[in-house]
């Protein structure tokens, strides 16, 4: 017998349905939680319609029951979740590979004598006078920058 | 390098004012009027970490040993060395202003 629910069958088979449960129990083999026996698969045609969609409900919530104590044995052991944890920091070693290069990039040495290069002349105030003049001549040079409109951004071509 | 080998040379440096040593997890010494200046070393680790991105075309180091920052009565020159950023505070003895 099947177990599933189909509204196209009730229609086809109304007149012999009457006395049925309106879901067929299903898997013979499958047992409620609480372990008590199903219903016979046969229902007797003395059984009201009230008892059959009693058998019904019951049924369907048998089906919808999830049984907590079963999801014990899903747990893991001890020595599950430190191989876990062992593989999880593998990989992440493995990806934080990259992560240095990226921090070296971000912070270059410049130089191997930080001492030295510190402690020798201070740039000369000519220079920085130079470099001074040459950017505000480059500021000076970009605001000027503006679009001279000469000819018609559209031009139509000559149709005959 | 431990810390006081890193700093005994800055000590030594002529005018200096004051010194930082930056690491990435921050401040690694100070001293002079720089001595716990959490401020100045986080705008200077700011400042060499813009300029070191530059490049010149064609090479991948950056162009430049030290990095000054300066000003009418003292300059800060900052330079990178084994992943440490160093900071000296130095008076600037030269007379003419700068005009900004």
């Amino acid at each position: 017998m099947g177990c599933c629910y189909s509204s196209e069958n009730e229609t086809t088979e109304q007149d012999s349905d009457e006395s049925k449960p309106l879901i067929p129990p299903p898997n013979p083999v499958s047992k409620p939680p609480n372990g008590t026996d199903w219903m016979p698969t046969n229902v007797p045609s003395a059984r009201t319609d009230e008892q059959a969609l009693l058998t019904s409900i019951l049924t369907k919530t048998a089906q919808n029951i999830i049984d907590v104590s079963a999801a014990d044995s899903v747990m893991m052991e001890q020595h599950e979740y430190m191989d876990k944890a062992r593989q999880y920091s593998t990989k992440l070693a493995v990806l934080s590979n990259s992560l240095p290069q990226k921090k070296a990039l971000a912070l270059p040495s410049l130089t191997s004598q930080p001492h030295q290069v510190l402690a020798s002349d201070l740039v000369p105030y000519s220079d920085v006078q130079q470099v001074s003049k040459i950017a505000a001549y480059a500021y000076s040079a970009i605001s000027q920058i503006k679009v001279d409109a000469k000819e018609e951004l559209v031009v139509q071509f000559a149709i005959p | 390098m431990t810390t006081a080998a890193l700093t005994a040379g800055l000590e030594r440096i002529p005018d200096q004012l004051g010194y930082l040593v930056i690491s990435e997890d921050g401040v690694l010494a100070s001293a002079g009027e720089l001595e716990n200046d959490e401020h100045t070393a986080g705008v200077m680790m700011q400042m060499v970490r813009t300029a070191s991105r530059f490049r010149l075309p064609g090479s991948a180091e950056p162009p430049f040993k030290r990095m000054s920052v300066v000003l009418e009565d003292f300059v800060y020159t900052v330079t990178v060395s084994g992943q440490k950023v160093f900071v000296v505070k130095r008076q600037n003895n030269q007379q003419e202003p700068i005009g900004v």
